[in-house]
């Protein structure tokens, strides 16, 4: 197993799309924090011409807690989307970019390995990126001044951005499942925006404790209404939506023809 | 020879209605290099891809030294250099990076991507990436990471694809000598007789996912010039010669280490 990890890694040398995945989250933390620093200061934005005429800011804040609460809903939301193209990448780079899978599935290694050894560089992948969130996050909440940020406050938001982060990565096999029998990036890609939408819509109804998509957004705050804390069957269903997902990846790729 | 590398009884591969292969029965010995021949279509890269394990036989029995293919057990391939279809690598990785992977996960020894390196010609550009081969230089990559683990079987699917005179005849050479000096039996597809007329102990040809004719390589070369010595006109048959004629003449001329005997440029002293 070591050696297939260690070869996962070797794969992702020179590539772009480590950087690419990097600046994708240091953006919609600037960005996050750009939103504070209009809300704390809209006259000098408006001035900038940063902020419309008819822009309403009502309801929002310029504190660490609401800036917080953005950074965790890029860790939930953005890591939904972003670990879905992460996982579709180095799944989906065997069948499309290189054309390698046929040398892959044709290794004497069990093909699950791959698929955990896939899923281990993402986590790794996902960790770090969750990390350059957390410290450029800190950095521009420091920069901006943002009051309410104290030792308690900034812990219980890093709790939070973790629980979120977590609990989006349990989502990504479905999609690693959905590339390998699709031999391609778009269906994966497709379900994973569909599966956000959804979860957001269905997050406002009554079975968004039970439907995988809507439990992230609602840890989140991102959608409906948070039942605190949520039930424990939320947690069951998001872990058997990972045990799901794995186990269709892996019976696909020891059952399916490889034409 | 007399042990069995491959065998295949009455095997069959449909996709609904398409017969890819259809009841396909062949035996393969040890130490021996196998030419399959088929027109673009007729069941030979599905073949190679069941051998493989790559796609499940609808019926029938696939082995491979000894192992069933079906059977889910993967420590067989071990034994088993391949390369199927298109030259393919990652891109992003150089020659020699690419090899390393295919040594981590076969351990192979480890002096050997220097040897597969050089044996293939690929010295000049073993730190290049991938993705900036030429495709012949990338079927030799290819090659290289079938042969990188000493393998006791090479199935290669259209070995030749995008190589130059020159490198095919490299290449023949290479598996010539990996069969009779180190005993590696190979099985090798292709859609030109003459590809595997020179390297073929016996051959098979395939048509409809069925073998329709096997014999070994003279005993098919005298039904090749007995059916054009009936079926075609003298005028055919020269001109056929001259293909083969001139084709000897381009190698000889732009053969730069003179794998034929004769340098370029030396015929005329």
């Amino acid at each position: 197993m070591r050696d297939v990890v260690v070869t996962e890694f070797w794969k992702l040398r020179r590539s772009g799309v480590t950087w690419t995945t990097a600046g994708v989250i240091v953006v919609a933390v600037l960005g996050a924090a750009l939103l504070t620093w209009i809300v704390r200061d809209p006259a000098r934005a408006a001035s900038l011409g940063l902020l419309g005429a008819k822009a309403n800011l009502a309801g929002l804040e310029a504190t660490w807690p609401a800036f917080g609460s953005y950074l965790t809903a890029i860790a939930g939301g953005g890591g939904m989307l972003l670990l879905a193209f992460v996982v579709t990448y180095l799944v989906g780079r065997e069948y499309v970019d290189d054309d390698t899978s046929k040398n892959m599935l044709g290794l004497p290694v069990p093909r699950w390995r791959f698929l955990a050894a896939k899923l281990l560089v993402a986590a790794v992948w996902w960790a770090v990126l969750v990390i350059l969130l957390l410290i450029t996050g800190l950095m521009a909440a420091w920069t901006l001044g943002l009051p309410g940020m104290n030792t308690g406050t900034v812990l219980s938001t890093v709790g939070a951005v973790l629980a979120a982060a977590g609990a989006s990565f349990l989502l990504v096999p479905v999609c690693a499942w959905i590339t390998v029998a699709s031999r391609s990036y778009l269906a994966a890609l497709g379900f994973a925006l569909g599966m956000l939408l959804l979860g957001n819509l269905i997050g406002h109804t009554g079975w968004a404790t039970w439907f995988p998509w809507s439990i992230v957004p609602m840890l989140t705050l991102m959608s409906g209404s948070v039942p605190t804390p949520l039930p424990w069957t939320s947690f069951l269903v998001l872990g058997l939506t990972f045990a799901a997902g794995t186990a269709g990846a892996v019976h696909r790729l020891n059952t399916a023809d490889n034409p | 020879m007399g042990e069995v590398a491959i065998r295949l009884v009455d095997a069959f591969k449909h996709y609904g209605p398409v017969r890819a292969v259809d009841g396909l029965s062949l035996t393969v010995e040890r130490g021996e290099i196998y030419g399959f021949l088929g027109r673009n279509g007729a069941g030979k890269t599905t073949t190679i891809r069941m051998l493989l394990g790559l796609i499940r036989p609808t019926g029938g029995l696939v082995e491979v030294l000894g192992h069933d293919v079906t059977s889910g057990t993967r420590s067989w391939l071990r034994q088993v250099g391949f390369l199927v279809e298109s030259a393919s690598a990652y891109a992003n990785l150089t020659v020699r990076e690419n090899l390393a992977i295919q040594q981590r996960l076969t351990g192979s020894p480890s002096p050997s991507i220097d040897a597969v390196v050089g044996q293939l010609g690929l010295g000049p550009y073993a730190d290049r990436r991938a993705g900036r081969l030429s495709l012949g230089n990338k079927q030799r990559l290819s090659l290289a990471r079938a042969l990188l683990h000493r393998p006791e079987l090479l199935v290669l699917d259209e070995p030749a694809n995008g190589l130059d005179p020159a490198g095919i005849v490299e290449v023949r050479e290479l598996l010539t000598s990996l069969c009779r000096e180190h005993g590696v039996t190979v099985f090798m597809s292709s859609h030109i007789l003459g590809e595997v007329a020179h390297l073929a102990d016996r051959i098979g040809i395939i048509h409809e996912g069925r073998l329709i004719e096997e014999a070994p390589r003279a005993e098919l070369a005298r039904r090749a010039r007995s059916y054009l010595a009936e079926s075609f006109s003298a005028q055919q048959r020269e001109e056929a010669l001259l293909t083969a004629d001139l084709e000897r003449y381009f190698l000889a001329r732009t053969d730069p280490v003179g794998i034929h005997g004769t340098k370029a440029g030396e015929r005329r002293a």
